[in-house]
């Protein structure tokens, strides 16, 4: 499976009579943007502004945020089982509008949490500060429950992604990246003497506001399976998860995700990327030890060397990490798990729900109970009220002249486990 | 094997009762998982992650655990998983208590707290 990704580096954003790119600007016709997003019969009102890096804004609650992107050649369409048909995607060629994403907001529960500061302090914590963000800020028809109101901000975002990323559709790229996956036997043949590595890409399977799709289906029905990782880059996997805004996966993070562009770099060179194998977080533990158990037979299968093992949010997931390395541990795998911390305030406590003396290999994303000062900004997108009632802060943390004081765990992706951002530590 | 639902909301007792034992209590985040650990000595396993959600321990005061009948045998990885989540949730409390919530955004925790089992208890 091969794609190319053409890359068109968007340096600004404004409104616009017409939605295009043009000299790396992305304009943006507002009034249709909204209109599309309005014929969602469950939301009330649509509402869109724009957020560039370093403004004095605030976005928040944050919900998700997506990369516009368009299937230029090869089959299927972006975020297939969603908005496309469930093709198989990942091949051919798909533009990207690199520099630009559309963020979602919404109050979709009273306490929140997902903060985008665009300049300050926090905009060093978030990768979304340095994005010209287009933001949807979508109100519900009264009275709708909140299952519904989820799948509602979801798409808005999904569909606000598509519409935009199709105004990259004939846009000459400014950049041109192409990978590719072999089979495993002609990757095997062409690459024998470098060690086979797999990627484990855990996704989060819970519940309300706790869960991920795969081509359209909800990832707590899955089983592990294999997939290509040029699928990533298509959308074949989406965010509904909003809570834990540090280290959740956002769909931006799905379709970038540092892991999978890493191992292709080494690709070839010191390593033979031979795929990844998604595999779910459920709350049942018998779930658990089952798709830990598919996890390890899997990458048993693949007869990989090594598999490098990412988490996504906080507690219960900490149990799936170490099946998952335990269980391919004793095949005689070797692994590198990655994840964040909550080591209390003082980073002196326990890091992690579960552990393992076979977890000996292990990347860290910083720790999310630190806490952070936030200084006020002139304007705020979003809802602010959701201040004091946010993950990570505490009464009175919203203070009078407008600043807040969270735990980074506040931040949208701070502490992201796919390594999508700056912070870590190291040990020798 | 028996099983039943440990929970401090009553959300989940209103709205699962018909399919599942449950034994609601009128406790802390904390004490519905030391109740559960009292239960693991007496020879129930865990069938559901005590840290289920992402939510933080000291965010949601709502926790609805399914146990199921051991036949009276400990079993230690349950054993292993509950005093662990303890230990965590004792982290997080310890640095900053749960707030007092306003009732709107409690109904939404217990809505939360019930999304985590709801399925899996009508599929048991």
């Amino acid at each position: 499976m091969r794609l190319e990704l053409g890359k068109i580096n968007i340096k600004d954003v404004q409104f616009g009579s017409e939605t295009k790119v043009e000299n790396g600007v992305l304009y943006v016709n507002k009034e249709e943007l909204i209109t599309l997003i309005s014929e969602d019969e469950n939301l009330k009102s649509v509402d869109v502004e724009l957020a560039k890096p370093g403004e004095s804004v605030r976005i928040m609650p944050v919900k998700d945020v997506i990369e516009p992107r368009v299937k230029v050649e090869g089959p299927g369409g972006i975020f297939p089982g969603v908005l496309s048909k469930v093709d198989t995607v990942g091949t051919g060629r798909t533009n990207v509008l690199k520099g630009a994403a559309v963020v979602t907001t919404g109050k979709i529960v009273g306490f929140q949490e997902g903060i985008i500061d665009m300049s300050g302090p926090g905009a060093d914590y978030t990768p979304f500060s340095k994005l010209n963000n287009v933001v949807l800020v979508c109100e519900p028809k009264d009275g709708l429950k909140q299952h519904e109101h989820e799948a509602a901000v979801r798409l808005a975002g999904l569909k606000a992604a598509k519409y935009l990323g199709e105004a990259a559709k004939n846009v000459e790229p400014d950049e041109v990246k192409t990978y590719e996956s072999l089979s495993l036997l002609e990757s095997v043949n062409k690459y024998p003497n470098l060690p086979k590595v797999a990627y484990v890409l855990m996704l989060q399977s819970q519940g309300l506001l706790h869960d991920t799709y795969v081509y359209g289906v909800d990832a707590k029905q899955i089983v592990p399976s294999i997939m290509y990782p040029t699928e990533l880059m298509d959308g074949a996997i989406i965010s509904g998860n909003c809570v834990s805004a540090c280290d959740k996966n956002t769909t931006y993070h799905h379709l970038n995700n540092p892991i999978v562009e890493d191992l292709f770099e080494k690709h070839g060179k010191e390593l033979n990327f031979v795929g990844v194998i998604i595999t779910n977080e459920n709350v049942y533990l018998a779930d658990k030890q089952r798709s830990s158990n598919w996890s390890a037979k899997l990458a048993e299968y693949l007869g990989v060397d090594g598999v490098i093992i990412s988490q996504e949010g906080f507690g219960n997931p900490d149990t799936d990490l170490i099946m998952n390395c335990t269980k391919i541990e004793k095949k005689g795998i070797k692994t590198v798990i990655v994840t964040d911390e909550y080591a209390g305030r003082d980073g002196a406590s326990q890091s992690l729900a579960d552990a393992d003396p076979l977890a000996n290999a292990v990347v860290t994303a910083g720790n999310a109970n630190e806490i952070i000062k936030l200084p006020a900004m002139d304007k705020v997108i979003g809802h602010v009220e959701p201040a004091n009632t946010i993950a990570g802060g505490f009464d009175g943390s919203l203070n009078e002249d407008g600043t807040i004081e969270v735990e980074l765990q506040a931040i949208t992706g701070a502490t992201n486990e796919l390594g999508f951002s700056k912070l870590t530590a190291k040990g020798y | 094997m028996k099983k039943f639902v440990i929970t401090n909301n009553p959300l989940v007792k209103e709205k699962l009762s018909e399919y599942i034992e449950i034994n609601y209590f009128d406790i802390t985040y904390l004490d519905i998982l030391k109740k559960v650990r009292d239960k693991v000595h007496k020879g129930y396993k865990l069938l559901t992650h005590p840290l289920s959600g992402s939510l933080k321990p000291n965010e949601t005061p709502y926790k609805s655990i399914i146990i199921g009948h051991n036949n009276d045998k400990l079993d230690m990885e349950s054993l292993m998983i509950i005093e662990s989540s303890i230990q965590t949730a004792e982290k997080f409390i310890k640095d900053k208590n749960t707030p007092n919530w306003n009732e709107k955004i409690l109904k939404d925790f217990q809505v939360i707290d019930i999304s985590l089992i709801e399925q899996l208890v009508k599929e048991l």
